[in-house]
């Protein structure tokens, strides 16, 4: 709704900081804060699995993960093992993302000015 | 709905590797022509956001648990080919850093999830809006999510079914059916995201000074 669909639709993204700080802030809490309460239950794939008789199939193909499960290891209370590992994930994310998507969208802009 | 090692045949595997690495190599090409600099710390935000709300399972029926997938809010917000890299790039560092999901799986991850999500989104996005007009966005917004996980839980049934690990006829439906509930989450979340992020073009002609 933005970019090359603003002819077409009549929103865009917001410039509002406000709003921008808002999801930021709210990406941290759900990482750092809520992860640890979050469901346990098997997903909708796991529950197929177990109904449909296939979920012994999973096999650990390689075991290199640093924090498997969603947990930084070594920390006695689970709420920070889950919480910290979210937390890195988030910043993680953004940063990986940040640095992909500026140096693709910096050379778009140059091809552009061709 | 993150398919982990062991799931698909190795002919799958390998069928869905090369297709993955192949439709995200050209969608890093249109990113390139279509994303703007000024939008490049916003996808990134919503990438990380998208990270986040993966995280928060949330229970349905007492029997599973679904979470917030995010392709169609990202197609919404950047278009299909951006959306595919943000998701893409959650799938990676998923089972890199995280375990989840599986390294041979992750091609077939991403086809299902990053590109049928953010395209299946996008498409039902854009006809409803069309259709529906700009005071029902809302509506839109949520059913072009709910589609957009259904569609993908779709995919994943047919490479299930492929690789010999349930009939399609059982598979599909079992995966239609939770998603189908996963989905009203997914499109409740991805609707309030979609009203909050977005204004109408001129509303505000400063906004881009704050870009």
């Amino acid at each position: 709704m933005n970019g090359r669909n603003d002819e077409r639709g009549e929103y865009r993204l917001t410039g509002s900081r406000r709003k921008w700080t808002v999801l930021a802030l709210l990406t941290l809490a759900a990482a750092g804060l809520m992860s640890p309460w979050a469901s346990g239950s098997p997903d909708g794939l796991e529950r197929v699995a177990e109904d449909l008789g296939f979920v012994d199939r999973e096999a650990a193909i390689h075991a290199l993960s640093p924090m498997p499960d969603y947990e930084v290891a070594g920390i006695p209370w689970e709420a920070v093992r889950v919480g910290l590992a979210g937390l890195i994930g988030a910043v993680v994310m953004a940063a990986v993302l940040w640095a992909a998507l500026r140096a693709l969208s910096g050379k778009n802009r140059q091809a552009e000015m061709k | 709905m993150h398919i982990p090692d062991g799931y698909l045949s190795v002919q799958v595997c390998l069928t869905t590797t090369a297709a993955g690495a192949a439709a995200a190599a050209y969608a890093l090409r249109r990113t390139r022509m279509e994303l703007t600099s000024s939008q490049a710390p916003a996808a990134a935000l919503t990438g990380a956001f998208i990270f986040a709300a993966q995280m928060l399972n949330f229970p349905i029926a007492g029997a599973t648990s679904g979470h917030f997938l995010g392709a169609a809010l990202a197609a919404m917000l950047f278009g299909p080919w951006a959306a595919a890299i943000i998701m893409s790039t959650v799938l990676i560092i998923q089972a890199v850093l995280f375990h989840d999901g599986g390294i041979t799986a992750l091609g077939a991850n991403i086809l299902c999830t990053a590109f049928i999500g953010s395209f299946v989104g996008h498409g039902v996005h854009q006809a409803l809006l069309r259709l529906l007009g700009a005071r029902l966005r809302a509506v839109s917004a949520f059913a072009a999510s709910w589609v957009s996980i259904v569609a993908a839980s779709g995919g994943v049934a047919l490479l299930l079914a492929l690789s010999g690990a349930a009939p399609f006829g059982a598979v599909l439906p079992a995966m239609f059916g939770w998603h189908a509930l996963i989905g009203i989450g997914e499109g409740l979340i991805a609707m309030a995201v979609v009203q909050y992020l977005t204004e109408r073009s001129g509303s505000l002609a400063k906004a881009g000074a704050h870009a």
